[in-house]
């Protein structure tokens, strides 16, 4: 939690409706000053504490008996099994450890730190490999112990070169601390210390020091066990030994920075923020990160007003303490010349710079002529409180009901509810203890990376059983028992097939037509059936095909028929597109469906009508916070339709193509650490953001934007703070009735788990008729047409291209191709090709040749290439590939 | 006595199959597979009291029944990596008589209802891993392996596996990480590998010359194996002699003879005109006795009873023409190197006396480090993740024990040798800076 502080001035105004806040921070501190007494009782023998975010066991996790023991004279009770290490915290004694990270799986025992007695056992045994059993009697202060926690000390330090006053990681260093703790103070090491090269880049994110490392193979099993990338190894042996990549390759992977936190010395230091700041410099403020529906977890660290480093703040509910590189090191992007930072106004062809109130009264003017013909579209890192003003702006103020926060057509209210009630919603650590996982038409690590390694976890932990069912490869095919292939945009023709095989129909004909072989629907469908807990995560990107309407009924269908709600433990997980897609959804940023999905008494437009209509029937349009040029499957056809609309006002951080070619008023937007308000996680956890650095440049909050622009049209919100805009939608979503920043707290809570949930209306019916799908796509035989799908990449968007250590990663143009169709074709990896779409002309991209993509497919990165984006407009099933 | 093990062992052609069996090879595993439930053959191991060969000792019966029962893949894997400093007695094993270590394999693998069998072996032993491989193609031509054997539906396969030169792939759990394909580092126990050991599997692990015991075992009755030997010490056991003797080899002894009597009267004792001033009595991981220990009997218990240990069997003999300074920091050299750097106190304390240790032998030392020298074998001692640490701290901390007015001596005359200290080999030899450093 970031200290008290004038957040911003204007955030400030008026009374503190912050005050929950202080109640937290005066309940803490009451915990804190609890002074143990000579009788000592441990404070901390909370024996069923449940980790950070968890409001109870997920329905799959075994229980444990509570054992007693005592450690160094104390009695102590601690569930059964766990390491003693961890059992020991239970007695208020803390253990030293090096090596030991729950986390990173099970305990290696190398660093050899926490040696304790133990009655009974000769030798001493290692507290972070030994489980805890009744009646042990453990001492961590015998003479014996204290002797060998000071030569462990004095052996690490032996080749550490205590270069603490330039390294980074000084005073914040568990090395230090536990030298200090635990260590003798003086050495008798009076050799030469070993020497290498430092400190080298291992990757461009990250430097690595070789001689302050401890060898303490955390990193090495974060990249072998956790993220499962197989890139860092110990090279060489002994007093020699040394982490790198095992080829020699700069390590590149989605979840590398996590080894910088993991690191419990200065040895993998974040190449951004080496020698920026000391630990005494800075402050952390604990936020959430709103660039993915993951949304984990984050403290900001500030130094002088501005971030200087992400890093994740464990909650294990959400993120169990990972976090992605582009949540880790897009930061840097925040304070490049890129960003916009004041309001601006087009005249002519250009956009100049503006003062707020003549912006505001611009744009307020556009608006209130264009009234009830006015658009708006939000954008993913939309907060709930944003999302609720800008609902209250076009129905009080503007009389539109033509507002969207998805891309596609609209979503059925029947289906909306179905797939929103709690009995079959996940949550994150369900999805670790399901012991069957279906994966439909998702690929994590690009689309909620951070869910991505929890899966990895279910499988390798808890021996989950995994079915992938995508049209393109996935990265987690190698994890799983199943892996279906389909054509693209045929997942309702996959879920009807997977339907058909549970209930025990012929699943052939199905099958053909969502271009999947039958008998890896029939595996999956045995996987589901011999599942006490399953779990099926599908990607909401498939709900904006052509054929979204049936996917979505299919889901609803599939979820009655393996009886979801009837189990604990069992759901599914829709994986948003966008990252508080759920919440915009559910505090009614809906054409159709007001706030917790209640009937509407207007039924607007939905984005695919809205891009019709502009120009037409509607005049104006508000974006926030998004560019559905890049943001939609078919963005060209936006280029299109926002040329058409007379006015364009946009809340953007960055001059991407709607704000650059379109926009009449740009209003500068916040950035992660500049937001305060909500988001609604996909499992239904409403998370805060804190504001923990100063608006940069003339910024304003998008909520405080919205709000004047409804009084300069003559409607008062009655919102001088955003918790207010928070109160209100506490009042009008009935399924957050009552929420208050203090409930929400630092790890949030799910709406499903308070007694508000009974206010979402019911489905009138949770099954669905479903039409016999159309047929799958064919290539006439020796064409060089091939089914065509697109796809996105972790390593896209405005925040990614302007943070310095991420941009390299960006790839303009990828169309992945089958080894046979490229050899067929003429053509390699790295080869240039022609795209031809028949409706929309041609364009070039660059081939990469997958072994594992199916013959026949082609798939194209989305990019923010012009002519790529037109080949996917009008969502073409076949496209043609000339070398 | 008889010898077992090396019972015709110079006979030409005993590698080759025919010749094993025209000798009675086979024969044992063909009883045993007709004749006997591997209960049965279980009880006869147990009966035999035979402790493992590598190193620890621990009896092999007792091991093999650790095994979960049930239907699952199960592991043996024969531990030919001999590595240890001395030892040299599987090498000629394997080399003269394969057939008698797979046939004793095949009988492990029945008594524990084990299917799948590795040989690991020492990546430097090519020619007997050439003729291991040899002799397993003949076993499976002749269906003593594979599927079904001999009729009696009994499966086993064998994969002899080369190993790249590390000597931690010798201990147990390393070896079966390097033979997942995995960098060789030993793991955590437990689990220990007869519940989850090679892919996560039951696994047994012996050494060869166990192994190749397990016939004479079957032929002889375990009872009257175990009449061999000492009480807790039974059967015969094959001795590498090396050092300063006059007739190093290998030689096969009842265990509980006199110590003397092997290094005198089988090894010829030293070169004339010296005296023995000390002899590892088990591999150089073990603490070096002295020439008032030759008395000994030469087994399990009465080693360890005079603070060191049998191991693997191998007798390194050094007279007085050696220096003590020289042995030890040799030995611990040589465990420096091969120390995987896993775990901190092996890692760092092997390397630290090394440098002490040659500090001591360049005159650059005084009497305190000696003292150094045994605190940090002290504290490298019972506290590693494997005992290569240990195996480095034990025999160079007994040195240093028993031999100290011989380091205390050579740390003057080597220093005295120095003089006169004139600030150029100071400043090359030390490096001042560095050392100013910290």
């Amino acid at each position: 939690m970031p200290e008290e502080k004038d957040m911003s001035g204007k955030s400030n105004v008026g009374e503190s409706v912050d005050a929950g806040e202080e109640n937290v921070t005066s309940s803490d501190s009451a915990v804190a000053v609890q002074v143990p007494s000579l009788s000592y009782e441990s404070p901390f023998t909370v024996v069923d504490a449940l980790p950070p975010g968890y409001s109870k066991r997920p329905a799959g996790e075994p229980e444990r008996n509570v054992i007693s023991f005592t450690i160094d004279g104390a009695d102590v009770r601690a569930p059964e099994g766990i390491m003693l290490v961890d059992a020991a915290k239970y007695g208020g004694v803390e253990i030293p450890v090096f090596c030991y990270e729950p986390k990173l799986g099970a305990p290696v025992g190398a660093c050899r730190m926490c040696l304790v007695e133990i009655e009974g056992i000769p030798k001493l045994q290692t507290a972070c490999s030994t489980p805890v059993r009744d009646g042990m009697a453990v001492s961590t202060r015998s003479p014996r112990v204290i002797e060998a926690q000071n030569s462990v000390v004095e052996f690490i330090l032996a080749n550490h070169p205590l270069d603490c006053p330039v390294c980074d990681k000084g005073g914040e260093c568990p090395l230090q601390d536990i030298s200090y703790g635990w260590g003798r103070g003086k050495s008798r090491f009076a050799e030469p210390k070993r020497h290498f090269e430092k400190p080298v880049a291992l990757s461009p994110s990250i430097a690595i020091d070789r001689e302050r490392c401890i060898l303490c193979y955390r990193c090495v099993r974060f990249s072998q066990e956790v993220s499962e990338d197989y890139q860092l190894v110990l090279l060489d042996r002994g007093a020699d030994s040394h982490v790198g990549t095992f080829d020699g390759n700069e390590y590149v992977a989605p979840f590398s920075g996590n080894i910088i936190d993991l690191c419990p010395v200065g040895a993998l230091t974040s190449r951004a923020y080496r020698f920026r700041a000391r630990p005494w410099d800075i402050e952390q403020g604990g936020s959430v990160c709103s660039m993915c529906p993951g949304q984990c977890n984050v403290d900001y660290t500030v130094r002088d007003d501005k971030v200087m480093r992400v890093q994740a703040r464990e909650n294990a509910a959400v993120d169990d303490g990972w976090l992605c590189d582009r949540g880790r090191f897009a930061y840097q992007a925040w304070e490049s010349d890129a960003r916009i930072t004041q309001p601006m106004i087009r005249q002519g062809e250009k956009l100049m710079p503006a003062r707020w109130d003549h912006a505001l009264e611009v744009a307020a003017a556009a608006l209130k002529k264009s009234g009830p013909r006015t658009a708006a579209l939000a954008g993913g890192g939309t907060t709930n409180e944003e999302g609720w003003l800008l609902r209250r702006l076009m129905l009080e103020a503007l009389g539109s009901p033509h507002f969207d926060s998805r891309r596609g057509g609209k979503l059925d209210a029947d289906v909306a509810r179905t797939l929103t009630e709690p009995a079959v919603t996940l949550s994150v650590p369900d999805v670790e203890w399901a012991d069957a996982i279906v994966v439909i038409g998702s690929e994590l690590v690009d689309e909620m990376p951070i869910l991505d390694l929890r899966v990895r976890k279910a499988v390798n932990r808890n021996g989950a059983a995994l079915a992938v069912a995508t049209a393109r490869p996935s990265s987690l095919d190698d994890k799983a028992s199943v892996t279906a292939r389909m054509a693209p945009g045929r997942d309702d023709a996959f879920i009807q097939a997977l339907l058909a095989a549970l209930a025990g129909n012929d699943v052939g004909d199905l099958a053909s037509r969502a271009g999947a072989d039958a008998e890896n629907i029939s595996q999956i469908a045995g996987l589901l059936k011999n599942a006490k807990r399953p779990a099926v995560l599908w990607g909401e990107r498939m709900l904006y095909a052509s054929t979204g309407t049936a996917s979505a009924k299919a889901i609803c269908n599939l979820v009655a028929m393996l009886g979801l709600a009837a189990t604990d433990g069992a759901g599914h997980l829709q994986i948003p597109v966008q990252a508080n897609g759920r919440g915009l959804r559910e505090v009614g940023v809906l054409p159709n469906l007001g706030p917790a999905l209640s009937d509407s008494a207007t039924q607007g437009m939905s984005s695919d009508e809205i891009a019709d209509a502009l120009g037409d029937e509607l005049s104006a349009i508000l974006l926030l916070g998004t560019d559905p040029i890049l943001d939609s499957p078919d963005g060209a056809r936006w280029d299109a339709a926002l040329r058409a609309a007379p006015n364009v006002i946009a809340f953007s951080s960055w001059l991407d193509p709607a704000t650059e070619r379109h926009a009449t008023v740009v209003f500068p937007a916040e950035v992660g650490p500049e937001k305060e308000g909500t988001l609604t996680h996909p499992d239904g956890r409403i998370q805060r953001l804190r504001q923990t650095v100063d608006h940069a440049g003339e910024v304003n909050s998008g909520w405080w934007v919205l709000d004047q622009l409804a009084a300069r049209i003559g409607v008062d919100f009655g919102v001088k703070v955003v918790h207010q805009v928070t109160a209100q939608i506490a009042e009008g979503v009935s399924i957050y009735a009552g929420i208050s920043s203090n409930e929400i707290g630092g790890t949030g809570v799910r709406w499903q788990e308070r007694t508000a949930a009974s206010n979402l209306p019911a489905p009138a019916r949770s099954t669905f008729d479903l039409e016999i799908p159309p047929a799958a796509p064919q290539a006439a035989p020796g064409s060089s047409s091939l089914r065509f799908g697109t796809f996105r990449s972790l390593w896209s968007g405005a925040d990614v291209e302007n943070a310095a250590t991420l941009a390299p990663l960006v790839t303009a143009s990828r169309l992945e191709l089958s080894p046979a169709d490229g050899q067929r074709l003429g053509v390699a990896t790295g080869d240039s090709v022609t795209l031809t779409n028949a409706a929309e002309g041609k364009t070039t991209a660059v081939v990469a040749l997958r072994d594992a993509v199916p013959t026949g497919s082609a798939f194209l990165l989305d990019s923010q290439d012009d002519g790529l984006r037109r080949i996917a407009a009008g969502r073409p099933e076949l496209v043609e590939v000339t070398p | 006595m008889d010898d077992l093990l090396f019972h015709n062992i110079d006979e030409p052609g005993l590698a080759t199959i025919d010749t094993y069996e025209a000798r009675g090879g086979y024969s044992e595993l063909r009883r045993v597979l007709s004749d006997l439930t591997p209960d049965e053959v279980l009880t006869e191991l147990q009966a035999s009291a035979i402790r493992g060969r590598g190193g620890a000792g621990f009896p092999m019966g007792t091991k093999a029944s650790f095994l979960p029962k049930g239907d699952m893949d199960k592991y043996l894997c024969c531990n030919a990596d001999e590595s240890e400093p001395g030892t040299f007695k599987d090498r000629e094993l394997m080399q003269k008589n394969p057939h008698q270590l797979i046939e004793g394999m095949i009988i492990s693998c029945f008594a524990a209802g084990i299917n799948k069998a590795f040989i690991y072996i020492r990546g430097e032993y090519e020619q007997q891993a050439d003729i291991l491989d040899a002799a397993v193609n003949e076993a499976y031509i002749k269906g003593y392996l594979g599927e079904n054997i001999l009729g009696s539906g009994v499966n086993v396969s064998l994969v002899v596996h080369r190993g790249a030169g590390a000597y931690i792939c010798g201990e147990e759990t390393a070896l079966l990480d390097s033979l997942e394909g995995k960098r060789g580092n030993p793991r955590l126990k437990p689990p220990f590998p007869a519940n989850a050991g090679l892919f996560q599997g039951p696994t047994l692990i012996n050494n060869v010359e166990t192994l190749s015991n397990v016939s004479h075992i079957m032929r002889m009755g375990g009872a009257k194996y175990a009449d061999l030997g000492t009480e807790k010490s039974t059967g015969t056991k094959l001795v590498s002699v090396s050092g300063c003797v006059q007739k190093p080899g290998n030689y096969e002894i009842e265990l509980g003879v006199p110590s003397r009597e092997i290094i005198y009267g089988l090894a010829g004792g030293p070169p004339a005109g010296r005296q023995i001033k000390a002899w590892f009595p088990g591999g150089s991981s073990a603490p070096v006795l002295t020439a008032d220990e030759l008395d000994l009997p030469y087994d399990f218990d009465s080693m360890a009873g005079a603070g060191s240990m049998l191991g693997s069997g191998a007798i390194i003999v050094i007279d007085d023409s050696i220096s003590i300074v020289d042995v030890a920091l040799r030995t611990a050299k040589f465990y420096k190197h091969e120390s995987c750097g896993k775990c901190t106190p092996c890692r760092e304390g092997t390397s630290w006396t090394v440098k002490m240790l040659q500090r001591v032998e360049d005159g650059l030392a005084t009497p305190m480090d000696l003292d150094i020298i045994e605190s940090v074998c002290d504290q490298i001692m019972g506290n590693c993740l494997c005992v290569l640490g240990d195996a480095m701290a034990m025999p160079v901390s007994s040195m240093v024990k028993k031999f100290r007015p011989e380091f205390e001596a050579h740390i003057e005359s080597a220093r005295a040798a120095r003089m006169p200290l004139d600030e150029a080999t100071l400043t090359d030899e030390l490096d001042l800076k560095e050392m100013a450093a910290h």
